[in-house]
């Protein structure tokens, strides 16, 4: 290799270290927020000891501290309980090692490893945070990482401001054909299953319902799922995301069923093939298209308005008409979806379902029951009897509460509905499923969300944590399952409108939420406006996976063939190649020289061939008389054309006469060639 | 074009032992003069660029006096760290593809992308730099030659953080940033007496980001005088004046040290000369003159020297041509072919030094000698 036997100064300048430094703590800053805090004392120590380094305080660690610190970072790694298997112990570790590297970096080479490194922590950090932010921010660590390259490649110290320039220059140089890769580039699938980083903690709706569980969501401002509608958009009161179904009832807890029906099958997330469907729904009304971005929630269950019967995406139909991802969802995931909200939903219910959908504890409850039982017996009908049920919650004193009472765990249905009379939509909700459910008729909890945000600017609906809801489902005869919500009866502007306006009168919307800037009225217009982008960053950026990459080359080139892409891919790559060479003035000639002074080299050499040679150190004038004195034949065209050549170099009066001067020069030079 | 051929024949080249038939083969190419007809790929490697130096080396790096990089002479290659930012880009795309998340997979992109641009850039580096012999100073055998470049770049440009030098020599970085020439001095270890040419020369850099390294050659058109070993034999020490008369030394007239005569005034001669007793008797200006006896003539004469082996000789006339330079006396050389008259002085002690280097070197005229001497010949 060349670099063999060719000794270059393999050392790191002054302003290269400081480079690398300020790289690694631009790197390392935002991964910090994620991964165990005990890094951070860690980390901050390397820095100082390196700087102390570089100020000549300190002399470079020996390997008895290095090991000492490694030993530490390790021992703070297990202090802090990182699973050992796991992307953040993973990520903890690359962290470890990226500081430690900066402790004896001198030699080029070291600086080298360092920066890959970083490169490395950029992705990981796109692991733990995908917004438009951090993306931003990850730029920034690119510039500063690639502005570190560029100093530890320099064999002097330079300025800041160049290097960084440079460094932005060359990315944003790269930007097309990153674009290009991006846009072209074949998508995967998964190749293995990978562990998760602790920023995937389970979000959101879970597959559970203890009341109070839905009261702490609603304190969360964050996004939950985003909805662009194909065509009319339903009113704010049809807009019930259903998301799962709880079945079971253990006299504390809502969960999902888990007994297997006569088929063996698991009610509820197993498939449901497309005959099945078919069997059980009757198509009614129109349709609704709508597309979805579901945030990242760690949990595969999706919401969507009852009953989906077209997914787009990936994600399929489960037993009880919802619809399920395939994995958990770790990454904004977009479907399109359609649904037929008017239709009806198993008109014949089999004895499986049915049995489910009358479960209750043996025990307890013993007020609730009783009071099923009276209403039950003044009631001419099971639509009567619900009429009731919800006449009570509407007519008597029940309030729509954020700060409900503790409820006891034995009898928590008659501790809400007889006594407390406060309670928040899970309660409500779990009350009124015990009171059909105790009066025989079939119902059942259905958790989701309610409602949403509409984004005027961007023309999508934002719904969030605190549009979480608990409604519920009644068999009845004749109509399948039909939906009913209590919550409706207390509160009625948590439907027609929102939670914060069902909240106003007792101020608790958002209230354990300090740092929440949803509850500043003023911002709502800038919020708007950033929610929007936001959107459009999930949608087209986050977005872009495998489908959207076939539907935008479609939409771009039409059909597509191989042979087409290749053409494109060429003719797009040549594109940008030609692009940086003007940029970059490669394709300029290199003769920029002023004609005079081409003339006037063409001059020397001439007269080199002559043998008469120009010595660096002789001026025109003093190259002109020794070159008149070696070659008197020619000394009238040497005097004569050095004459010009100074007058056009330096006198400004033959300014108007310049190209006379530069043509006699031109027939002199023909003259002495002769 | 003749002239260029005949040195490149002198230039050594590390062709190793197989030199004999590829420098056959090369000159007859050259002699057919068509090889511009065949066009060679550019060198995959540097190592493959090494092994088949000829044919389109000669034609892409003339020996000139000065050499500007461009297109045809610059080569690029990845580095290994480059290598290592591919792993780490794979590394990334695999997580982007597992994660299945859509910044990872444009982070890996970018840096792919970096790497192809980092070819442009470090193109730009060497492109348009320009390479011109100014000077080579004349050493002995078995010290370094040095050698003065004159580095330039066009205005416009910068250039940084390249390594120019010989393989196994000094190595000189260049940085051309507010000044656009610059002149860097290099040094190359010689073993041999005579007329050293250095083989061509590296040019490398790797700069800006590291990721692709550049690199070109250059025949500068350049030699460098290497004297003789100086070294003393002590049998012939004594031996050194011949045919010595140390009587009869020649008078230098004009001299100061002794009284010879008296003769008339002439407008010139220095007051203190003049003999005032003479006029105080008789009116008449008269002026004592005196004289100096030169030492006389020493000679260094190769037929004389008893030692065998022509460079024990050359040595030893060298090392006396640098005793009597020192001790400032007058001296000749004669050596077989040349003579060289006494005198004294910094350029006759260069005069016999160069003849002594150059002795057995065949026809070079004197004029050559002396362009090579104080400047290099072109």
């Amino acid at each position: 290799m060349f670099e063999k036997g060719f000794p270059q100064d393999k050392l790191i300048t002054y302003s290269g270290m400081l480079w690398l430094l300020a790289a690694q703590i631009v790197v390392m800053l935002p991964l910090i927020f994620y991964l165990p805090i005990w890094l951070l004392p860690i980390l901050i120590f390397s820095a100082v000891w390196r700087i102390r380094v570089m100020q000549g305080h300190n002399a470079q660690p020996g390997n008895l501290i290095k090991i000492i610190i490694g030993l530490l970072g390790l021992g703070a790694l297990a202090a802090s309980g990182v699973k050992v298997v796991s992307l953040d112990m993973m990520a903890s570790l690359l962290m470890l090692g990226f500081a430690y590297k900066a402790l004896e970096v001198i030699q080029r080479r070291d600086g080298m490893v360092v920066i890959l490194t970083g490169f490395v922590l950029i992705g990981v950090l796109f692991l733990y945070n995908q917004s438009m932010l951090i993306a931003l921010y990850g730029v920034l660590s690119m510039t500063v990482l690639t502005g570190a390259l560029i100093a530890i490649q320099q064999s002097k110290s330079y300025a800041i401001l160049p290097n960084l320039r440079l460094s932005s220059m060359m990315l944003l140089l790269c930007l097309p054909l990153m674009l290009l890769f991006f846009f072209f580039a074949p998508r995967f699938e998964p190749f293995w299953k990978v562990p998760q980083t602790s920023g995937h903690a389970k979000t959101g709706i879970s597959d559970s319902m203890t009341p109070g569980d839905i009261a702490e969501l609603s304190q969360s401002d964050d996004l939950a799922f985003s909805v662009k509608f194909e065509g009319k958009r339903p009113g704010q009161n049809e807009l019930y995301w259903r998301g799962l179904v709880l079945q079971h009832f253990d006299g504390k807890t809502w969960t999902q069923s888990d007994i297997p029906n006569g088929k063996g099958i698991k009610i509820g997330n197993d498939r449901l093939s497309e005959k099945q469907v078919a069997e059980s729904i009757v198509k009614r009304g129109d349709s609704v298209e709508y597309e979805v971005i579901y945030e990242k929630s760690g949990q595969p269950w999706l919401f969507a308005l009852t009953p989906v019967l077209e997914v787009k995406g990936r994600a399929f139909l489960g037993g009880d008409f919802r619809i399920i991802s395939y994995r958990d969802i770790n990454e904004p995931k977009l479907l399109k979806l359609t649904s037929y909200p008017n239709s009806l939903r198993e008109v014949e219910l089999s004895d499986y379902d049915r049995d489910l959908a009358l479960q209750l504890p043996e025990n307890g409850n013993q007020k609730s029951r009783f009071l099923a039982d009276q209403l039950m017996a003044s009631s001419a009908s099971n639509q009567e009897y619900i009429n009731r049920v919800l006449d009570r919650f509407r007519q008597d004193q029940y309030f729509y509460t954020l700060r409900p009472p503790t409820l006891g765990s034995e009898n928590s249905i008659d501790d809400f509905l007889i006594d407390s009379k406060r309670g928040f939509c899970a309660h409500y909700a779990g009350s009124f499923v015990f009171m059909m459910r105790a009066a025989g008729i079939p119902a059942r909890v259905v958790t989701g969300y309610q409602g949403g945000k509409w984004n005027e600017q961007g023309q999508f609906l934002a719904v969030h944590q605190f549009d979480a809801h608990a409604w519920t489902e009644v068999w009845l005869e004749g109509q399948g399952w039909v939906r009913f919500d209590p919550t409706a009866m207390v509160a009625p502007s948590r439907i027609e409108q929102n939670l914060e306006t069902a909240m106003e009168s007792e101020g608790s919307f958002l209230e354990d939420n300090f740092l929440s800037m949803s509850k500043i009225k003023w911002l709502d217009g800038i919020r708007e406006k950033i929610d929007s982008a936001q959107y459009a960053w999930r949608r087209h950026v986050l977005g872009y996976d495998k489908n959207a990459q076939q539907n935008f080359l479609k939409k771009m080139f039409g059909e597509l063939s191989v042979q087409k892409i290749g053409l494109i891919v060429g003719g797009l790559f040549a594109g940008i190649i030609l692009l940086w060479v003007m940029f970059l003035g490669l394709a300029r000639k290199r003769e920029t020289e002023a004609e005079e002074h081409q003339l006037y080299r063409r001059f020397c050499d001439l007269m080199a061939k002559k043998g008469v040679t120009r010595d660096i150190s002789q001026t025109p004038e003093t190259f002109r008389r020794f070159a008149m004195q070696e070659l008197p034949d020619l000394a009238g065209e040497i005097n004569h054309f050095s004459q010009a050549y100074s007058s056009v170099c330096y006198d400004p009066s033959i300014q108007s006469k310049h190209q006379s001067y530069i043509d006699d020069m031109k027939s002199l030079l023909k003259k002495l060639n002769r | 074009m003749n002239s260029s051929l005949g040195n490149f024949k002198l230039s050594k080249f590390k062709l190793g032992s197989k030199s004999s038939e590829s420098k056959n083969s090369v000159s007859k190419s050259f002699g057919s003069k068509n090889f511009g007809s065949k066009k060679k790929a550019k060198p995959k490697s540097e190592e493959e660029s090494n092994q088949k130096l000829p044919q389109w080396m000669e034609k892409r790096f003339p020996e000139t006096r000065q050499m500007t990089l461009d297109l045809k002479r610059i080569f690029v290659f990845l580095t290994g760290t480059s290598g290592a930012l591919l792993i780490a880009i794979g590394l990334l795309f695999l997580m982007g593809v597992n994660f299945q998340s859509t910044l990872i997979y444009a982070l890996s992109f970018w840096l792919l992308a970096l790497i192809v641009i980092s070819i442009f850039f470090t193109y730009r580096n060497l492109s348009g730099l320009t390479l011109r012999a100014v000077q080579a100073s004349p050493c002995f055998a078995g010290e370094k030659a040095v050698f003065e470049l004159e580095v330039s770049c066009p205005k416009q440009q910068k250039k940084s953080a390249i390594f120019i030098g010989w393989k196994n020599q000094d190595v000189a970085t260049v940085n051309l940033h507010d000044n656009h020439t610059i002149h860097i001095k290099l040094s190359h270890s010689t073993k041999h007496r005579g007329r050293f040419k250095p083989e061509k020369l590296s040019i490398f850099t790797s700069y800006p980001l590291g990721l692709i390294k550049g690199w070109s050659y250059a025949l500068l058109n350049m030699n460098s005088i290497v004297y003789p070993a100086p070294l003393l034999q002590e049998s012939e020490d004594k031996g050194d004046s011949l045919d010595e008369e140390a009587d009869q030394g020649m008078e230098i007239p004009r001299g100061t040290t002794d009284f010879s005569g008296i003769r008339d005034y002439q407008a010139g001669d220095s007051p203190r000369h003049i003999h005032w007793g003479a006029y105080a008797k008789t009116g008449k200006v008269q002026t004592k003159t005196f004289v100096d006896y030169a030492s006389h003539d020493l000679w260094l004469d190769w037929d004389a020297l008893s030692i065998s082996g022509t460079e024990i000789k050359l040595s030893h006339l060298c090392a006396k041509v640098l005793q009597y330079h020192q001790e400032q006396q007058v001296y000749g050389l004669k050596i077989p072919g040349r003579t060289i008259q006494p005198a004294s002085g910094e350029a006759h002690r260069n005069t016999c030094l160069t003849a002594l280097a150059l002795f057995g070197e065949g026809d070079h005229s004197d004029a050559q000698t002396q362009v090579s001497t104080d400047g290099i010949g072109s």
